[in-house]
């Protein structure tokens, strides 16, 4: 999956428009990252990549970026 | 010495005993020197529970309930070899957290299967003559306040729980004849590791913590709730049938 296409899983996720996120921008300045958010970023993981991702996962990423380096893990 | 909550040499069938709320009740109904017989998927966490139990005659049986075709010939197998049954708990179940877009069908089936429709079924099992005690059987299901609330994320947890609470009211009522009581019991927050990883995973929700500080009495412990269903397992209810219990230090 291209950078692209994962950001694109986020912005849907997260009901932005296409090409609104950018691999640099932190968790903190996105104002959709709220606590359903978190809860819709866990099922995300299981439901696209199978992987299982828990709050303390979340707590740590700090970039958009981190989220999708988590995706490739 | 008069005991209120008399459980001695009944054999109760607790599903989800292998950790959390199952494994507090079978541990306090082993106090009350009842036997048990313990299910769930993790043979590990089985063993230990039934490791620290005293009365020698319990047991555990390793099944996944979700896969429902499967039950009929687990509780069949279970009353050949244990005897007829004495009570039956459901406290198997999943804490789904899932926001409204992300439940397909499948999903939601998926938290209706072990949450509700494995309670049904078990329920049906062992509903049949010869596999309950011929002094009758209490039946109490695991569900939860959230069946009575409206929270976000928790469509088809709380679906599923209520639809357990409304099942008990029929199934008390169709049962009663067999001489069975049927109720639930709805515990608020309680630390298990439901509750642990729920709390991590929305940290920082105005919801959840609303919730959590309406249960003034503060989150409660796993015997919390047992300490409820040995009552209504034990003959002291044997007027409460068709009930859903809150055990929610105030938060109902
Ligand atoms: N903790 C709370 O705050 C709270 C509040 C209200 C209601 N509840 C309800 O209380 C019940 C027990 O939860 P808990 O808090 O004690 O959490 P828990 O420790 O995760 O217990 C869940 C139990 O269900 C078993 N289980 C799950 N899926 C199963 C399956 N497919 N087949 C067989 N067994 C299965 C698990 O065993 P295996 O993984 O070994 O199969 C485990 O023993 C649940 O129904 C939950 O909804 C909990």
């Amino acid at each position: 999956m291209s950078e692209r296409e994962k950001l694109a899983l986020l912005e849907d996720m997260l009901e932005l428009d296409e090409g609104e996120l950018s691999a640099e921008m932190k968790l903190e300045d996105v104002l959709q990252f709220d606590s359903m958010a978190r809860l819709s970023l866990i099922v995300l993981f299981e439901d696209e990549f199978g992987k299982k991702i828990v709050g303390k996962d979340i707590d740590g990423f700090d970039t958009i970026g981190d989220i999708l380096a988590k995706m490739e893990e | 010495m008069y005991n209120l909550v008399n459980l001695k040499d009944k054999t109760i069938l607790i599903t989800g005993a292998s950790s959390g709320i199952g494994q507090a009740i079978a541990e306090l109904l082993d106090k009350l020197e009842a036997r048990v017989i313990l299910v769930a998927r993790r043979e590990d966490k089985l063993r230990e529970v039934l490791d620290g139990l005293n009365n020698q005659s319990s047991c555990y049986y390793v099944a996944d309930l979700s896969k429902l075709d499967g039950i009929e010939e687990l509780i069949k197998g279970i009353i050949a070899e244990q005897g007829a049954l004495d009570g039956f708990v459901h406290s198997a179940g999943i804490g789904s957290s899932r926001p409204l877009k992300t439940i397909k069908p499948n999903i939601l089936q998926e938290v209706m299967s072990i949450n509700f429709s494995s309670f049904v079924e078990i329920c049906r099992c062992i509903s049949i003559k010869k596999r309950y005690a011929e002094s009758g059987c209490s039946i109490v299901g695991i569900s939860s306040i959230a069946s009575c609330q409206g929270n976000a994320s928790k469509t088809a947890y709380s679906a599923s729980k209520a639809a357990m609470d409304a099942a008990v009211r029929c199934m008390a009522k169709e049962l009663s004849v067999k001489g069975f009581r049927v109720n639930t019991v709805m515990p608020g927050w309680i630390e298990t590791a439901i509750y642990e990883q729920h709390m991590q995973n929305t940290k920082g929700s105005a919801d959840v913590e609303a919730v959590r500080a309406r249960q003034y009495l503060g989150v409660g412990k796993p015997v919390d709730v047992a300490t409820l269903v040995a009552f209504l397992l034990s003959d002291a209810a044997r007027l409460i049938t068709g009930a859903s219990l809150d055990v929610t230090g105030g938060g109902a």
